[in-house]
């Protein structure tokens, strides 16, 4: 077999997708500042296809150059993995913000919201009920996702299958409870500094849920078609730590926002 | 709803008897469960050859290693493999060093490091290629 180089790295080929990338995002968030000041969305939307076809195309190249061209060699791989434990870390970091602005308003109400907390007026979700369910389905997702990693492990592709599918539709069924709440919620996100940061760190949470969720999807349908081995699948165990991540930082988010907060 | 998935799941995470054991990593797995394919037949490309060379005994196919130096006398210098007439290498003199002495070694031309440890290149073998 030709090689193209004598070191085990990979050096990718020349690709359009960095900049389709850079290209959708800033017309992705004119479109949101168009939205908002001018109640049009069309800006908005080009720009989540263009980000949208970006995105499918550019891991679509990464999957065709790991799994058809083996060019993800040991040290490669180790690099991936590298990148995605970075990667979630910034969104820790990012996450760590609007909980600083949820305890920064929370911790010391203000005289205008009643010296309480939650404001006055303000009726929160009972903890116990819906949410209670969500965090429930979470934490059962993580055990689904951890045993279809075992049995990719285990060489066992039926249960794989089953453990992923199952994952999927607990992520489905978590983000349609989540946004029937937010239809029968009381309160708004305009509704003071109480709806501002529910809105806000549950909104940002439940956009992780759905790009999560669309990961393991992926991962399904990769694995439908065989691209995972049982020694190789770092696409799956990238998949997994995102939903452990997203699963984390609901339990963060149920316990301070709902329970605490409520 | 909850109810139905939480009583499918208790269904297939029951726990099965192990199935027969093979050179495949395999328990609880029912005989009607596919199997994934066998990690060396599934890789192609660099992979492949990367896991190739591993399962001949090489377990350093890129040469990324730290070579431990020989006796390094000019008897017996340290043998530097490279598959060119010259090659980059850097002397670690002592175990508590801080800095790495680079120095150009040459076919033919036998180097000494300051630290007194001689060098000598030689010529590298195809670690990819069938003996």
């Amino acid at each position: 077999m030709m090689m193209k180089s004598d070191h085990s790295f990979h050096l990718v080929d020349l690709s359009p997708w960095p900049l389709t990338g850079a290209t959708g995002a800033f017309i992705l968030t004119t479109g949101i500042v168009k939205w908002f000041q001018e109640m049009n969305m069309n800006l908005f939307l080009f720009g989540m296809m263009i980000m949208a076809l970006t995105c499918i195309q550019w891991w679509r190249d990464i999957s065709r150059e790991g799994t058809f061209q083996g060019l993800h060699t040991s040290i490669v791989a180790k690099g991936l993995r590298w990148g995605m434990i970075l990667f979630i870390t910034s969104e820790v970091l990012f996450f760590f913000s609007f909980f600083w602005a949820f305890f920064h308003s929370s911790l010391a109400p203000s005289m205008e919201i009643g010296l309480m907390w939650p404001p006055k007026g303000v009726l929160p979700f009972n903890p116990f009920q819906v949410p209670l369910l969500n965090t429930i389905i979470l934490l059962g997702s993580g055990v689904t996702v951890t045993w279809a990693h075992h049995s990719i492990m285990e060489n066992n592709f039926s249960q794989a299958f089953l453990g992923l599918l199952l994952t999927v539709t607990l992520g489905v069924y978590f983000t349609s409870l989540q946004a029937l709440e937010y239809w029968e919620a009381s309160f708004t996100i305009s509704d003071s500094a109480y709806g501002s940061t529910f809105f806000m760190a549950t909104g940002f949470h439940g956009i992780h849920v759905i790009i999560g969720t669309t990961f393991l999807t992926v991962c399904l349908s990769r694995h439908m078609k065989s691209h995972f081995s049982s020694n190789h699948h770092f696409g799956f165990e990238a998949a997994a730590w995102y939903w452990h991540f997203v699963d984390v930082v609901w339990l963060f988010l149920y316990m301070s926002i709902y329970w605490w907060g409520g | 709803m909850a109810g139905v998935i939480a009583r499918t799941a208790a269904t297939l995470a029951r726990a099965r008897p192990p199935f027969a054991a093979s050179s495949l990593h395999t328990s609880s797995v029912r005989a009607a469960d596919k199997l994934m394919p066998d990690p060396l037949d599934h890789a192609t490309g660099l992979e492949r050859k990367e896991l190739e060379a591993i399962a001949r005994g090489n377990d350093d196919p890129f040469m990324m290693k730290v070579l431990k130096r020989a006796a390094g006398t000019k008897d017996q210098p340290t043998l530097i493999p490279s598959f060119h007439a010259e090659r980059l290498v850097g002397c670690v003199c002592h175990e508590d060093a801080f800095y790495i002495n680079y120095m150009w070694l040459y076919k033919g031309e036998p180097k000494r490091c300051e630290c007194g440890y001689w060098f000598k290149l030689t010529k590298a073998e195809d670690p990819f290629k069938f003996k």
